[in-house]
């Protein structure tokens, strides 16, 4: 069979859930995998199950005491100190059964995702249940308990010794997989988000360049708040090609949070589904180009989970599998037949959205011309070096 | 807070009759704008910056250049020097560096040197106090200019349960205002902020378009 591209996924990694009421929500797992379904664009054997990530492979990032302090939480012994030591406990991270399990399923589906690349065969692997880019050595935030994305590369550097790099195109700071491998060389985390000055978590400004060995191998593009589909994908094409040339990864890992879109209710930016077909649509040519395909995404963010994460996730897997011909006109009447009475809004009729679901933007030239600027800002070491050996 | 918790204790000085070119050396190596110069009881008794440094170097149209490096710093460097103590504050430190218009200062303790602060401490030091070094969000609220505001609000983020990393409170432009600013540890604040509208608070961030 073509071992073109993986999907990987387990029932259990739908079991990450804090409470009814929490944004983050795995039923987008389910309701994207249906869409699939639906339009035929996936088959069983396509479909890899994940794994629980055993503690060693926790122990790449995460500290002993916090990965006991997962367990004992999962395990009714919380006690008041590990909200405010170690993040769980917190309204963001709130205790629930089997957490610790729930997140290491959500580890395992990217480490077996990069198993599947480097080791059988595979092109492409897509785990959406990954993509916790908060998740610090020794504490929970946003959301996020263990970092599956750090772990899943540190596993990388260490079994397969590839040079990877890290794109993350949720709409906050990917600062958890920034930190972790801020002083690595080997690593280069390049991430696009809405600006900290106004969103969580507030990181990820444009002069975190790395520190030590790793200086140079940090970017970062700071959007404004309101930005649209045009100015967000002009700064993501041009960085994102100048960092791959630049870097020459062997392995690309993209994190594709999907809350940058204008429904999203966390966040402000103003894109619409235009950005969530051509952010994989270069991430696929970029790993044909420089990594012989290697190309491992995960999920992340994402909390319209009917009105676009479905569509944005579909998206990924379609490009991955050469399927990109089914994104156009109408998503299946099937699907939205089903999920119709789940919804707690009404579900786009359509793949791409109409140009007026947002109001005129006041500030809108401000606002382009300050993401150019901040673009240019972003790859200012790499145009003075690439000008330096031109001379 | 003061000098003594921001201020570098390791400082790199030169003496009276260290050579310019060895000066020059050992700020390039440090990568460093200042040098204290010190006596043997490790007094201030002079600072060099790289600028005056560069304005006595040797130019490119000619000189003799080695004489000029081989000058000891002392007849160069500048002896009215301005400092600051351990117990001084932070902000009046930032005070005086941006009224006299220079960009660091030796902390002296009895006379002696026993630290340095430059403009990066005070600019780390600023980034450490809105937060933003710590995963947070932004909330910004416009209040009456009156006693209590600050505990109001603050008494409503309390009931979330979410800790607030920092607080600043500004003027607003309508001076029967004040705007307070708060990191919050919290990436969800929605139902916080829907809660401060009911009761009727101007919110200036998180804001949707209108």
């Amino acid at each position: 069979m073509d071992k073109e591209a993986a999907f990987v996924f387990s029932p259990e990694q739908l079991n990450y859930k804090f409470s009814d009421e929490h944004p983050f929500n795995q039923k987008r797992l389910l309701i994207t995998y249906d869409l699939l379904k639906h339009l035929n664009a996936i088959d069983d054997n396509q479909i890899i199950p994940a794994k629980m990530a055993a503690e060693e492979d926790l122990r790449l990032i995460h500290e002993k005491d916090y990965i006991d302090v997962v367990k004992n939480a999962g395990n009714g012994k919380v006690r008041s100190s590990y909200a405010t030591t170690y993040g769980i406990g917190t309204e963001d991270t709130p205790v629930f059964p089997k957490m610790h399990e729930a997140a290491s399923w959500l580890v395992g589906g990217t480490l077996t995702a990069v198993d599947l690349v480097f080791e059988h065969g595979y092109k492409h692997a897509l785990n959406l249940g990954g993509g916790l880019h908060h998740g610090f050595r020794s504490k929970a935030s946003g959301f996020c308990v263990y970092n599956d994305s750090s772990i899943a590369i540190q596993y990388i550097r260490n079994k397969y010794h590839a040079k990877v790099l890290y794109v993350d195109t949720d709409a906050h700071h990917g600062d958890g997989v920034q930190w972790a491998f801020y002083n690595d060389p080997n690593v280069c985390t390049l991430s696009f988000h809405e600006d900290g000055r106004f969103l969580f978590p507030g990181t990820g400004h444009v002069s975190e360049r790395g520190h030590g060995d790793g200086y140079g191998y940090s970017f970062n593009m700071p959007f404004e708040a309101f930005t649209e589909d045009v100015s967000f994908l002009s700064a993501y094409k041009k960085i994102f090609r100048e960092v791959v040339a630049y870097f020459r990864p062997d392995v690309i890992l993209t994190q594709n949070g999907a809350d940058a879109h204008y429904y999203d209710p966390l966040t402000h930016l103003c894109a619409t589904m235009n950005i969530y077909n051509e952010i994989p649509q270069l991430a696929h040519e970029l790993a044909h180009e420089y990594c012989d395909g290697r190309w491992i995404a995960v999920g992340g963010g994402g909390y319209d989970i009917w009105r676009v994460v479905p569509r944005a996730w579909a998206m990924i897997w379609l490009h991955m599998t050469g399927q990109e011909s089914l994104i156009s006109g109408k998503l299946p009447a099937a699907w939205t037949k089903k999920w119709r009475e789940a919804a707690e809004t009404a579900l786009p009729p359509e793949w791409f959205d109409k140009p007026d679901i947002y109001p005129d933007i006041p500030r809108k030239n401000d606002i382009n011309k300050k993401n150019e600027r901040t673009a240019a800002k972003a790859l200012k070491p790499i145009l003075e070096r690439k000008n330096s050996t031109d001379n | 807070m003061i000098i003594q918790s921001i201020m570098k204790r390791k400082v790199i000085t030169a003496t009276r009759k260290t050579m310019i070119k060895e000066a020059l050396n050992i700020m390039e190596q440090n990568r460093i704008r200042h040098l204290p110069v010190v006596n043997d009881k490790n007094e201030i008794i002079g600072i060099l910056s790289d600028r005056d440094l560069r304005d006595a170097s040797p130019s490119v149209f000619g000189g003799n250049n080695e004489e000029v490096l081989a000058k000891p710093v002392g007849d160069i460097m500048i002896t009215d020097v301005i400092t600051a103590l351990p117990i001084d504050f932070v902000d009046e430190a930032a005070n005086v560096m941006t009224e006299n218009q220079i960009s660091c200062l030796p902390v002296e303790e009895d006379g002696k040197l026993v630290g340095i602060i430059t403009e990066k401490d005070l600019l780390d030091t600023f980034v450490k106090l809105t937060g933003v070094d710590i995963p947070s969000s932004r909330l910004e609220v416009e209040v009456a200019n009156k006693s209590g505001m600050l505990s109001e609000v603050a008494w409503v983020v309390k009931q979330y349960q979410i800790n607030i990393q920092s607080v600043f409170i500004y003027p607003s432009e309508d001076h029967a205002k004040k705007i307070l600013v708060f990191r919050l540890q919290s990436m969800d604040i929605r139902s916080l902020v829907s809660t401060l509208k009911d009761k009727e608070y101007t919110i200036l961030w998180p804001k949707d378009l209108e």
